[in-house]
């Protein structure tokens, strides 16, 4: 088994989509999915090598990354089959291709380790998952398109130029090594700081733009609510995932150079705008996607916090990322059967979901307490840690920015969610839920729960691992 | 002593300066044009460098793009007629202009001081290379008009290419293809967004796409 093989596979079902009609095109998308997953799980026991060392190459934060996005879009391709079913989509060989390409450049992200690479990855998933947001075809996902297309685009090119200014690093301090971040990060203490700060800087702000950290996040809540909702379940869940790992990647090595505290500030300062931004937003969403997109803003924001603060903050910061992927996503398909069920994103058209859609409504409000901090789920165990840190290393007041702009996105979100699940309508008729578009929900949330309980010990000793090469732990 | 690739460097600075001060798109199209096919032939002429039938190959493959296929590919995908219309800036021409000139100093004295290991040659490499960059990125705020935004990211990305492909010894054909692939299908993807933005609204003017503002 070779390491390239997770990436390709999916390129050519992709290719393969694009020609196929509907009745054989949708079908690909879980079976792709289903070989996909056997791919990375074969990857995390065995742990080849690849073909191309210098350009791929299997790590402990990318592995984490693979397998989160090959559950996911397993489990998104099942309720894509529904969901498709259920909506009308012009040009479906469009949809499915793009899914399968977006998989695909976003396998390549968690596996590459040359620094031009990553970026090519991650541009490409921008490229693959354009056609997603506009398959609705009209003004308002044109304009999101738009905006998704060129903010990312711009913003990706300021990563180019972080990446080229640590090859300029690299010639100032005369390392010859190839441009990998593992060789790097081995020879991280030759290159010159000046200009591998510059360097991170800029890759933060471009990769930052991706991951949805303020004030670069503007294409995100656009994006993610006009795109039909397993995309967006997709964008929300994995995507944002990726541009973090490049983020996580050059934070490695900052921290190898001895620059940690530098990359830490900063990593802080944009973690926190970004929950404070969100906080700010969410208060006045009347739709509930952007709600959710928001909150995503709000969990990057967090991420990258927990980044920044270092020791146990870091554990915490990888929890949530796993945590908010499994959740959000749940929470983002969910949103797509109330979509179908009502017919609108208005947040004030809905209501009584809890009577007119109770397996919905299940998924919804476990969903929502989840991503709200609340135990038995993940992201309790990771915001928590992320606090400890923070009070550990003497940033009490980052702490309770971080504590109080929490409690307002919850007062906000907790708001919507109460109009949404009980506010009582004229209509109290049942909509039909169908199976396959509920289960999915409730194996991502389960998922969750039972990550708390129950953690295998090859994922302990993974994230651990991730975390102790960018200098946290306990 | 003055230096060749100084010398098609400043046609470059002037090109900048003409489309900061120009308020057809035609112009910006052409400007885009020789701009792109400068930036692919620099990294073979700075002096110093050996170069085989791989550079070359790898040099026509990226003037062509940057040249030719990149520009063409925006300006077939919208009609001729909205092509020649004037468009209204946010910022005015003028100041446009007056602004990239003092720019342009400002970054000949800071490449000055810098003391790049790459740039032995060529006094004119570092303030054209991030003038270019500078300048894409105010043509995309300071425009309203959506192919003149596009167009600024090329102006971006090609100085972005100036700045990876002469200051640094560290490019690898094969990864600068790949970015190169990126750019295009990137640009690929504006130019169909750009068709539909036309169809949608008959316009294209971006304070029309305001309906999803906060």
């Amino acid at each position: 088994m070779v390491v390239e093989m997770v990436f390709l596979a999916p390129f050519l079902t992709g290719l393969i989509a694009f020609f196929l009609p509907r009745t054989l095109g949708r079908p690909l998308l879980p079976l792709t999915g289903v070989f996909h997953l056997m791919l990375s799980v074969m990857l995390w026991v065995k742990r080849p090598s690849p073909l191309f060392p210098g350009y791929f190459e299997v790590t402990p934060e990318g592995l984490l990354s693979l397998i989160v996005i090959s559950l996911l879009f397993f489990l998104v391709s099942i309720y894509a089959m529904g969901y498709l079913r259920e909506s009308t989509i012009r040009s479906e060989n469009i949809f499915n291709g793009s899914m399968l390409l977006f998989l695909s450049t976003m396998t390549m992200v968690t596996l590459s380790d040359h620094i031009m690479v990553m970026w090519i990855a991650i541009e490409a998933t921008t490229l693959s998952s354009a056609p997603l947001i506009f398959t609705y075809r009209s003004k308002a996902s044109l304009e999101a398109t738009w905006k998704y297309v060129l903010v990312c685009s711009v913003g990706i090119a300021m990563a180019l130029l972080g990446s080229v200014l640590i090859t300029i690093a690299m010639d100032i301090g005369k390392v010859n090594v190839p441009v990998s971040f593992s060789a790097l990060t081995l020879n991280a203490r030759q290159l010159d700081p000046l200009w591998l700060k510059a360097a991170f800087v800029f890759i933060l702000v471009g990769y930052g733009t991706k991951m949805g950290l303020c004030p670069m996040h503007t294409w995100l809540p656009d994006a993610h609510s006009e795109a039909p909702s397993p995309a967006s379940a997709l964008l929300s869940g994995v995507l944002l995932n990726c541009a973090y790992l490049g983020i996580f990647k050059t934070n490695k090595i900052m921290v190898a150079a001895g620059l940690g505290d530098f990359s830490g500030t900063i990593l802080m300062v944009f973690g926190l705008m970004s929950i404070i931004a969100a906080a700010t937003f969410i208060l006045k969403q009347t739709e509930y996607k952007r709600m959710l997109a928001y909150s995503s803003i709000e969990n990057m924001g967090i991420i990258a916090f927990g980044t920044g603060i270092g020791g146990p903050g870091v554990y915490g910061a990888l929890l949530c990322l796993i945590h908010h992927s499994l959740i959000k996503s749940s929470l983002f398909l969910t949103s797509g059967n109330i979509l179908l069920g009502y017919g609108t994103r208005l947040i004030e058209s809905t209501g009584s979901l809890a009577r007119r859609m109770p397996k919905t409504f299940v998924a919804f409000f476990g969903g929502f307490a989840a991503i709200s901090g609340f135990p038995p789920f993940g992201i309790f165990i990771g915001e928590l840690f992320i606090i400890l840190g923070a009070f550990k290393s003497g940033h009490y007041s980052a702490a309770g920015i971080f504590i109080f702009s929490m409690c307002v996105v919850f007062a906000g979100f907790a708001k919507q969610v109460m109009i949404i699940s009980f506010d009582d309508k004229s209509s109290r008729d049942k909509i039909l839920e169908k199976q396959d578009m509920i289960w999915p929900q409730y194996t991502l949330l389960l998922t969750s729960v039972f990550l708390c309980f129950w953690m295998p010990d090859t994922l302990y000793r993974t994230i651990v691992e991730a975390v102790t090469s960018i200098g946290g732990g306990f | 002593m003055i230096y060749s690739v100084d010398t098609i460097l400043s046609l470059v600075l002037l090109s900048i300066l003409f489309s900061l001060g120009s308020s057809r798109l035609t112009v910006l199209f052409k400007v885009i044009a020789f701009q792109g096919v400068v930036v692919s032939i620099v990294p073979l002429i700075i002096g110093g460098r050996e170069f085989g039938w791989g550079d070359i190959t790898f040099t026509l493959a990226t003037m062509t793009v940057r040249g030719i296929v990149i520009p063409f590919c925006i300006y077939f995908a919208i009609k001729k007629a909205t092509i020649e219309t004037k468009f209204r800036p946010i910022v005015g021409y003028n100041a446009s202009m007056m602004g990239g000139l003092i720019f342009i100093v400002m970054a000949a004295v800071v490449g000055g001081k810098l003391h790049l290991p790459a740039v032995s040659e060529g006094k004119l490499l570092f303030p054209a290379a991030v003038t270019l960059l500078v300048a894409g990125m105010f043509l995309l705020m300071a425009r309203r008009n959506a192919i003149a935004m596009v167009l600024g990211y090329i102006m971006m990305e090609n100085g972005i290419y100036l700045v990876g492909t002469t200051f640094s010894v560290q490019a690898r054909h094969i990864v600068e293809f790949g970015i190169l692939l990126d750019i295009l299908a990137g640009v690929m993807i504006m130019a169909v967004i750009l068709q539909n933005i036309k169809q949608a609204f008959d316009d294209m003017d971006t304070a029309r796409l305001r309906t999803l503002k906060e």
